[in-house]
């Protein structure tokens, strides 16, 4: 069978309508961003992160999934390699260190873990004899696939990411049909590490963010000189764009700099506050059918490592917009989370792309043999 | 064969996509929900913070309006004060250090600050504060000459309250100082005070606050998050005004002539404490209202320390109480003037009927002492020379009611309605408050009560009004010391006239009668002010009067001023000039003794230089 024929028959276009649409999106909104700041150039930089991305991911179309399948431990394994290579290469951003310099430019290894952990587990499931009745047992050994790059990842520290990696394999494992029993121990079991985590895992810093976050949500007056004062400054961005917006490059809580981290952490709200709620919801939108279209590809998969794969990567997008408009619309604790295809950043977008790559790659082989 | 059994394994994730998808678009719902929460109900509230946020708000000052005496002479005004302010969210934690080396602040000092800006709830933080009031040239300097650094701070030039006669006329004027939590929730307008401003806290300042006060401005800047103004960069989202100019408070033109206050402090010097007060017989208009001591209302605005409270409270000739109109005192002789007159008006007496006077009185077992033997007198010559038997006798004629029906009338025991301050209303005693008070009631009440004893209390002002009243022909004026008020722009906005309060309800003749006495009394041989009259110029009519002082029990004054707190009050109660007369007055020197000694030299010689060369001033 000729691949060409397969491209302009099965070549997923409305996913590739919307990913590219967000993407847009993206480098607008941080033209507007960034206008007539220090960094007012960023989004060409973000445009040849992009071009560099749809690059990556049309090379990864290119490449049979099964092949991904094959080298599945060794990717695995690279990953855990260059996250290691953090400790001993890498650079400090704000006290944590994430990044290492590759070349001209940094990238960090935490993103590409995200579709390294993907693929491990889809190796994982797709050799698994099971077919139901998983107890915890069977979870270990993917727990152990988890626990290494998770626990690197703790040890930077970035807790977003971390929370990111937690999160695709619990999906991942609500795939399996998990037996009820099993279920209930592991919620016990949460309940248990959580004030552990809290006690003896988390760093200062992050226990105040998530401390002003309850004190917010509980009505008390909390100092806005910090973390709070972010998602104070992020409401009325998002609040003030009202039904309509402001406006492009008419944000004025953009403008005036009272948004931090506006074109990493906090993109929505700069968009949100120039397009308003028509805007918001259409890029809302535009995330919600990405995830449900995953799922889609999932459930048309010819095998269990594309299924696991392709639920792995919306499982990634779906959680990291969860958290990030959570996190800028007050109902989650300010962590440091990217909005995908959105935010500023090349590592960022890269492993996206890669993820978005892979799944094109199981939507368009799903009738091949 | 491969194909189907990979189906089949894919088969176990079959049943999770449908849950999957459903909790994906619950989740994003509810994201949604909360947005359109944010933008579409809570819209106004963030947009305002957002506005609020890109908005530096300086505050303009109004200029109080000023106030002047019936010549223009100044009497309150403004002068350029630097008060320092700062906007706390643009302050950066390492300003405060370089601020208070600047200001020259101790380590304390620094400490008190910095807590109170920690204490700045965060709704108030784009709000401007006032961190330092009235600063010195040398501060001025050094902050002006390193602002460019401080973007945090304002230096703002603010008028402050002057009063160039400082003591003079201060519990009339009144005082300012800051305003409280209470003022700014009772204000009308919620926006009308905000902390540091200052308030009219009693006198004419309290009174006529609103008038005074003006409305403040404020011009608002575009700023960014670190407080740098982006002028020209006005985003077309920016709906709220940006200047609005202050209005100027309205100027308030006084009756009193500050001029004839001055004349009243001179002739106090000899005496530590005393009242005056002079009324404009044809119109009520108050000339002068003086009161000594005082207190310093500098003092008063900047705030007292207790111990300076105590101090002031403590000493015997209570500065802080207002003399002409809050405390009463026994009128003495000077209430002769309203008995005769009761009497005369319901013709209980023959005015040229005689009374032997031997220098007392028996009335059954008790005897009362006039202060000399004045052989036969008439009503005219007991008002004279006060002879206090004439009076006892003609009391038991004219009897408790009437004395205090006319005094009523003339009006005592109620207040003037002078509108400034507290007033006291001053007390008539009645047969049954007599009876309530001492049991039974004698006769020697009355008596007491006819010569201006017993237990009669009036104010200075009281008496002068009611002075006023014989002098104009009946007529009892409610007092009024403001004149005018003037706009911002000049133009007259309220001119007060004359009110009657009532006619008093005597006779022309009586009038005219009691008239020719009180002239007597100063310019008759006979007279008791006869030693205190001008002997050129301006002829001067009045009543002496000596009141007992209340005996001061319990009081714990050293012994050596004790002796002079015991003594009499002096009175002079009358009018000037005698033969037209345009004033009337009431002078009390506490403790001054006789009253034809003490107060009546004061009158006279005060008259003397308000009415002598030129006549009184008039309003320009």
């Amino acid at each position: 069978m000729a691949i060409g024929r397969t491209i302009r028959d099965d070549f997923d276009w409305p996913l590739f309508i919307a990913v590219s649409t967000i993407a847009l999106f993206g480098v607008l909104n941080l033209y507007s961003a960034t206008d007539g700041g220090t960094t007012s150039d960023a989004y060409v930089q973000q445009l040849y992160w992009l071009i560099l991305g749809f690059g990556v991911a049309t090379l990864t179309v290119a490449i049979d999934y099964r092949h991904f399948e094959r080298y599945g431990w060794l990717i695995y394994g690279g990953c855990i390699l260059a996250l290691t290579l953090v400790f001993v290469l890498g650079r400090s951003v704000r006290g944590s260190t994430r990044w290492i310099a590759l070349g001209g430019f940094s990238l960090q290894p935490s993103e590409l873990m995200k579709i390294g952990l993907i693929i491990a587990l889809a190796k994982y499931l797709h050799h698994d004899t099971k077919t139901g009745g998983r107890t915890l047992v069977d979870l270990i050994i993917p727990g152990l696939i988890l626990a290494l790059p998770m626990g690197l990842v703790l040890l930077q520290p970035d807790l977003g990411t971390a929370m990111v990696l937690a999160f695709i394999f619990a999906s991942l494992m609500m795939l399996t049909q998990l037996k009820m029993r099993s279920v209930v121990t592991l919620l016990a079991t949460f309940v248990v590490a959580a004030p552990v985590t809290w006690f003896y895992l988390l760093k200062d810093y992050q226990k105040e963010r998530i401390t002003a976050f309850w004190e917010r949500l509980g009505g008390t007056p909390t100092d806005l000189l910090d973390s709070g004062w972010h998602t104070q400054q992020s409401l009325v961005a998002i609040g003030s764009g009202g039904l309509t917006g402001k406006g492009f490059t008419q944000g004025t809580q953009t403008r005036f700099r009272f948004l931090p981290d506006q074109h990493t952490d906090f993109p929505f709200p700069v968009w949100a506050e120039e397009h308003g709620f028509l805007g918001a919801v259409l890029l809302i939108s535009l995330y919600v059918f990405l995830v449900l279209w995953s799922l889609r590809i999932a459930s048309q998969a010819k095998d269990r490592f594309g299924a696991v794969v392709a639920v792995g990567v919306g499982a990634m997008i779906f959680w990291q917009t969860v958290v990030n408009l959570g996190m800028v619309s007050g109902l989650l604790p300010v962590v440091g989370m990217t909005l995908p295809l959105f935010s500023y950043g090349g590592s960022s977008l890269l492993s996206t792309m890669l993820g978005l790559g892979l799944l094109m790659n199981v939507s368009m082989r799903r009738f091949s043999h | 064969m491969i194909t189907l059994s990979q189906r089949r394994e894919v088969g176990e994730f079959r049943k999770r996509y449908r849950w999957m998808a459903l909790f994906v678009v619950l989740v994003f719902g509810g994201i949604i929900v909360r947005v359109a929460q944010v933008q579409l109900f809570q819209r106004d509230r963030w947009s305002g913070i957002a506005q609020q946020n890109i908005t530096k708000t300086l505050e303009l000052p109004a200029t109080r309006g000023v106030i002047r005496d019936i010549a223009g002479r100044v009497v309150a005004s403004n002068r350029p004060s630097y008060d320092v302010y700062t906007t706390p969210r643009l302050l950066q934690p390492e300003d405060l250090d370089r601020i208070a080396s600047l200001m020259d602040l101790s380590k304390s000092d620094q400490a008190t600050l910095q807590t109170r800006l920690d204490q700045i709830p965060l709704s108030r933080r784009s709000q401007q504060l006032e961190l330092f009031g009235d600063i010195d040239r040398e501060q001025l300097a050094a902050l002006e000459t390193h602002q460019a650094e401080l973007p945090a701070l304002d230096i703002v030039t603010v008028p402050l309250r002057d009063y160039p006669y400082a003591t003079l006329g201060a519990h009339l004027i009144g005082y300012l100082n800051e305003v409280n939590a209470e003022d700014i929730e009772r204000a009308a307008d919620p926006g009308t005070y905000h902390p540091g401003d200052r308030i009219g806290r009693s006198g004419l300042e309290k009174r006529y606050e609103a008038l005074l006060k003006g409305s403040r401005g404020f011009r608002r800047l575009v700023v960014d998050a670190r407080g740098e103004s982006l002028e020209g960069n006005r985003p077309d989202s920016l709906e709220v005004e940006m200047l609005k100019q202050p209005v100027p408070g309205h100027d308030i033109q006084l009756t009193l002539d500050m001029q004839l206050m001055e004349a009243f402090e001179r002739a106090f010097r000899p005496y530590p404490s005393g009242a005056a007060v002079v009324v404009d017989i044809h119109t009520g208009a108050v000339r002068a209202l003086y009161s000594k001591p005082v207190y310093d209302p500098n003092e008063m605005s900047s705030g007292l320390s207790t111990k300076r409270y105590a101090a002031l409270t403590a000493d015997p000739f209570r500065p802080l109480i207002d003399k002409t109109m809050y405390e009463t005192y026994f009128p003495g002789s000077t209430f002769k003037a309203f008995t005769a007159l009761a009497a005369l008006e319901d013709a209980v007496v023959d005015p040229m009927q005689r009374v032997e006077c031997l220098g007392s009185l028996k009335i059954g077992r008790q005897k009362f002492r006039c202060n000399k033997r004045h052989e036969w007198v008439d009503l005219y010559d007991s008002v004279v020379q006060s002879c206090n038997v004439y009076f006892w006798v003609l009391a038991e004629e004219v009897g408790l009611e009437r004395i205090n029906r006319y005094a009523k009338a003339f009006g005592f025991a109620e207040r003037s309605g002078i509108g400034v301050n507290s007033e006291a209303k001053g007390f008539l005693a009645t047969r049954e408050w007599y009876e309530e008070h001492y049991g039974k009631f004698r006769i020697g009440y009355t008596l007491n009560t006819a010569i201006g004893q017993g237990n009669t209390r009036v104010t200075v002002l009281q008496l002068a009004l009611a002075y006023a009243a014989v002098a104009n022909g009946g007529s009892l004026y409610v007092p009024q010391v403001v004149q005018n008020v003037r706009s911002p722009d000049g133009s007259l906005s309220e001119t007060f006239q004359p009110r009657i309060k009532r006619d008093v309800g005597i006779a022309p003749e009586h009038l005219d009668l009691m008239r020719r006495a009180l002239i007597d009394v100063v310019q008759d041989e006979s007279g008791t002010a006869y030693r205190a009259r001008n002997k050129e110029g301006v002829r001067v009519a009045g009543k002496t009067g000596t009141a007992q002082v209340v005996s001061r029990k319990g009081r714990s004054e050293e012994s050596s001023s004790a002796w002079y707190l015991d003594r009499s009050h002096g009175w002079f109660a009358g009018f000037a000039p005698a033969k037209d007369p345009q004033v009337a007055f009431a002078v009390l020197v506490e403790h001054g003794g006789s009253g034809g000694a003490s107060a009546a030299p004061i009158a006279t010689s005060v008259m003397q230089q308000y009415l002598g060369e030129t006549g009184p001033e008039e309003a320009k």
